[in-house]
């Protein structure tokens, strides 16, 4: 989503201080300041009109002096933690036991969608990863017209690499 | 049913608090409230146990 954004004209607010690995071979473009919202968000009038990155569980730190876009990635649970089970195995890092982790994960995502309706502040667009690789057109044009036609939809269509779309179900 | 004792001044709160609060009776007020407190604990948990997994792939601090 990051890459298709900044393709497509929206700039990605990142600080480049995560490097491409294997995990994301095009890059993170990630901005590390985002991560420490909650106690310092003097970063976010200058990335009016950009795009950032971040986990769900951050929203929740987002203050309501600005408006946001959100364009909210959704993706089959299961593929999600085997990704997730994979990094975390290249950094050495131990991961919880998948059932357990699919029913936080399900808690989560529960109470947030019951919180981002409530928040003036946040405007909410939710995309499928697995509908926007199976149908592209369609999805780029739901998210060009959330984002009020200024990202370009053939620039962000020749963005999506359906190769990188590993740790697929089977059936997927 | 698994019979719990609570103080005889609590029950009598809760009692007092149930019929205000339109409650059947003192035991669906108990219920209620150990249901809620259940609930927010799995909810607790379910989150640490995320921004554990979140800290790990290094998406949070």
């Amino acid at each position: 989503m990051m890459q298709m954004l900044d393709r497509g004209g929206i700039r990605a607010l990142t600080d480049e201080i995560r490097a491409a690995d294997t995990d994301n071979p095009r890059g993170y473009l990630e901005y590390e300041r985002a991560k420490k919202t909650k106690a310092d968000p003097s970063w976010l009038p200058a990335a009016r009109g950009k795009a950032v990155k971040m986990v769900s569980a951050l929203l929740y730190d987002l203050p309501p002096t600005e408006k946001y876009r959100i364009i909210f990635m959704n993706r089959d649970l299961d593929e999600v933690l085997e990704s997730q089970e994979k990094m975390l195995k290249r950094l050495g890092r131990a991961a919880a036991p998948r059932d357990q982790l699919q029913q936080s994960f399900g808690i989560h995502l529960d109470r947030l969608y019951q919180w981002l309706p409530t928040q003036t502040h946040l405007q909410v667009l939710q995309i499928s990863y697995n509908d926007l690789i199976n149908d592209p057109k369609t999805e780029v044009d739901r998210i060009a017209s959330f984002l009020d036609d200024i990202p370009a939809r053939e620039e962000m269509l020749s963005a999506i690499d359906p190769a990188l779309y590993r740790n697929r179900k089977p059936d997927s | 049913m698994t019979k719990v004792s609570i103080d005889s001044n609590l029950y009598e709160r809760a009692r007092q608090a149930a019929e205000k609060a339109g409650f059947s009776s003192a035991e669906e007020l108990i219920t209620t409230a150990i249901e809620t407190e259940l609930k927010r604990l799995g909810e607790a948990d379910a989150e640490r146990q995320v921004a554990d997994q979140l800290r790990g792939l290094g998406y949070i601090e």
